[in-house]
């Protein structure tokens, strides 16, 4: 070379520092991942922002359609259930109440069903570029997470429209949205990597959602399963959380057996999940 | 010099199904398990085909090197691409890299059509590895090198294939890492644009980086590249100085 470049003795600075790769058959070990998961955080947040910003510039709605869709519910249950067959409903206005289970829900309900075809959906990226995974399945609950929040700020209204004032159990409201994220990221995840193996998940999902809806307290509170069910009922992970966030919102007694049940189940889910997705993502990645 | 990739003994081996490489359904399976539970020979839902796309690949390479990897169509170079790029993992043999790798497989990857350009710039970088630091730092000279200015806020999908092209070029190979990797993506532009991103590939070397470079167009492999490696039904069957190496390779297309 005839020049000294000055970017060299910067490269050769940067090559000292740079991290050491090996690739070979063996699935990669799990603590690397998690390093490479968390160097590149940042991406997490741009893949959120894609899919925010391209929503909101295609969708006329908008934002407003974040909020319609668990309205539009309430509306319906409120119609059917409460009035037709007198649905229980703890004491709180049944509209009240159902849009406070239904916020939570459609949130799990869409982050499931974004979140499994979220892998085949990014496959042009997957295909080209290496970067963790894991990161697609997550930030697709991020977008619904910002949706969340959204429907929050009505539910805040709804709250003050029905007289329903400021008290010390509000503050565990945040406690089961971070279950609900949790478990939202792990289910998900799981299934994101299963839909690459079976390419039918997706045609079942619709069907299983629903189950899990009335498997859940969404609709009815969780105080009308009958005791001797109770237990077997509270292993739903999504039961203790939805009950739970309710119980928080409303000031009503906050089941501490099923709360706890709650977040050791989907802790547990998320820790499996963590540890088969990379190896089966890198076993699936050939069919794609 | 030491090497920055160690190369040992590749190779990748494909399950290709009857039904052209899709996955089995869930409702397979179970038709499959029920099958064999009742008796019937259920073999014939995993009637698997292997292929190997590449057999005992070894090479090093040093900093700074520009490599071009030619051969015919099917004859592994985007896999050992992949490979290198950690995107799909060997059947056997290992890799070992001391550096980062940024790859351009495909002229824009990550790219979204309807966000912009310099929306794009930002969501590109960071799929390739970049810190939002860092592309700030590198943003104007992106933009420079990729001459959009004054369609840095217009959705991409207006873009003429051209700016398109330049702007995906230039993230990648303002990214800097210890190894760039390069699949056809030079096919597409004009002449102006391979030797404006040839110059850079030049520079980017001189930095002391590593260049990887897939091309059927030996004309830039001859300007460009130090070396060359040819590949031919999933092995490497010469590995050295260009010249020879293009020349073995037109002889084996019956082109000389």
């Amino acid at each position: 070379m005839s020049s000294v470049n000055p970017g060299t003795s910067e490269s050769v600075a940067a090559q000292s520092r740079s991290p050491f790769i090996k690739i070979d058959a063996r699935p990669s070990r799990l603590l690397p991942q998690l390093s490479d998961t968390w160097r590149q955080r940042e991406l997490l947040y741009f893949l959120v922002w894609r899919d925010l910003k391209v929503r909101y510039r295609q969708t006329f709605l908008g934002i407003a359609w974040v909020v319609l869709q668990p309205i539009l519910m309430t509306i319906v249950f409120t119609v059917f259930f409460s009035r037709l067959g007198h649905f229980q409903s703890d004491g709180v206005p049944y509209p009240l109440f159902a849009y406070a289970g239904l916020v939570p829900w459609t949130f799990i309900a869409n982050s499931v069903s974004a979140g499994s075809g979220s892998l085949l959906a990014n496959s042009s990226i997957i295909t080209k570029v290496y970067f963790p995974r894991v990161l697609i399945p997550i930030a697709t609950v991020g977008v619904r997470l910002v949706d969340l929040l959204v429907a929050c700020i009505v539910l805040i209204g709804l709250m003050a429209f029905y007289g329903i004032g400021m008290h010390a159990s509000l503050m565990l409201v945040p406690v089961f949205m971070i279950g609900a994220t949790l478990l939202a990221v792990a289910v998900g995840s799981w299934l994101s990597v299963l839909n690459l193996r079976y390419r039918d998940v997706g045609t079942l999902l619709p069907v299983l959602i629903q189950l899990w809806m009335f498997a859940s307290p969404i609709i009815y509170p969780a105080s009308t399963v009958p005791e001797a069910w109770r237990l077997l009922y509270s292993f739903n992970p999504l039961a203790g959380i939805v009950d739970g966030f309710r119980a928080a919102l409303f000031g009503l007694p906050v089941d501490w057996r099923g709360t706890l049940i709650a977040l050791t189940v989907t802790i547990a889910l998320l820790a499996y999940v963590i540890s088969i997705f990379n190896r089966w993502q890198e076993q699936l990645i050939d069919h794609l | 010099m030491l090497p920055i990739i160690q190369v040992r003994d590749v190779s990748k081996q494909y399950r290709v199904t009857r039904s052209a490489m899709v996955a089995p359904t869930l409702r397979e399976v179970f038709a499959a398990k029920i099958k064999s539970i009742v008796g019937e020979n259920g073999h014939s839902a995993y009637n698997d085909e292997l292929f190997w796309a590449l057999r005992g690949i070894t090479f090093d390479v040093r900093p700074g090197e520009i490599v071009g990897i030619i051969g015919r169509n099917g004859a592994g170079k985007s896999t050992l691409l992949k490979i290198i790029s950690r995107i799909v993992k060997p059947t056997s043999g290992e890799v070992n890299i001391f550096g980062r790798v940024g790859s351009l497989l495909e002229i824009g990857t990550g790219f979204h059509p309807d966000l912009s350009g310099r929306e794009n710039i930002f969501l590109n970088g960071a799929i390739l590895g970049m810190s939002r630091q860092e592309m700030r730092r590198k943003f104007d000279d992106i933009v420079g090198f990729a001459e959009v200015e004054t369609f840095l806020d217009t959705p991409v999908k207006y873009y003429s294939t051209g700016m398109y092209m330049r702007l995906a070029f230039a993230v990648a190979a303002h990214f800097e890492p210890e190894v760039l990797i390069l699949d056809e993506v030079l096919a597409v532009g004009d002449a102006a644009f391979q030797q404006k991103c040839l110059a850079k590939m030049k520079q980017v070397s001189a930095q002391g980086r590593t260049i990887f470079f897939v091309s059927h167009d030996m004309m830039s492999v001859r300007q460009f590249c130090s070396r060359a490696l040819l590949l031919e039904g999933g092995k490497l069957v010469a590995d050295g100085d260009v010249i020879p190496v293009i020349t073995s390779y037109l002889e084996s297309i019956g082109l000389q």
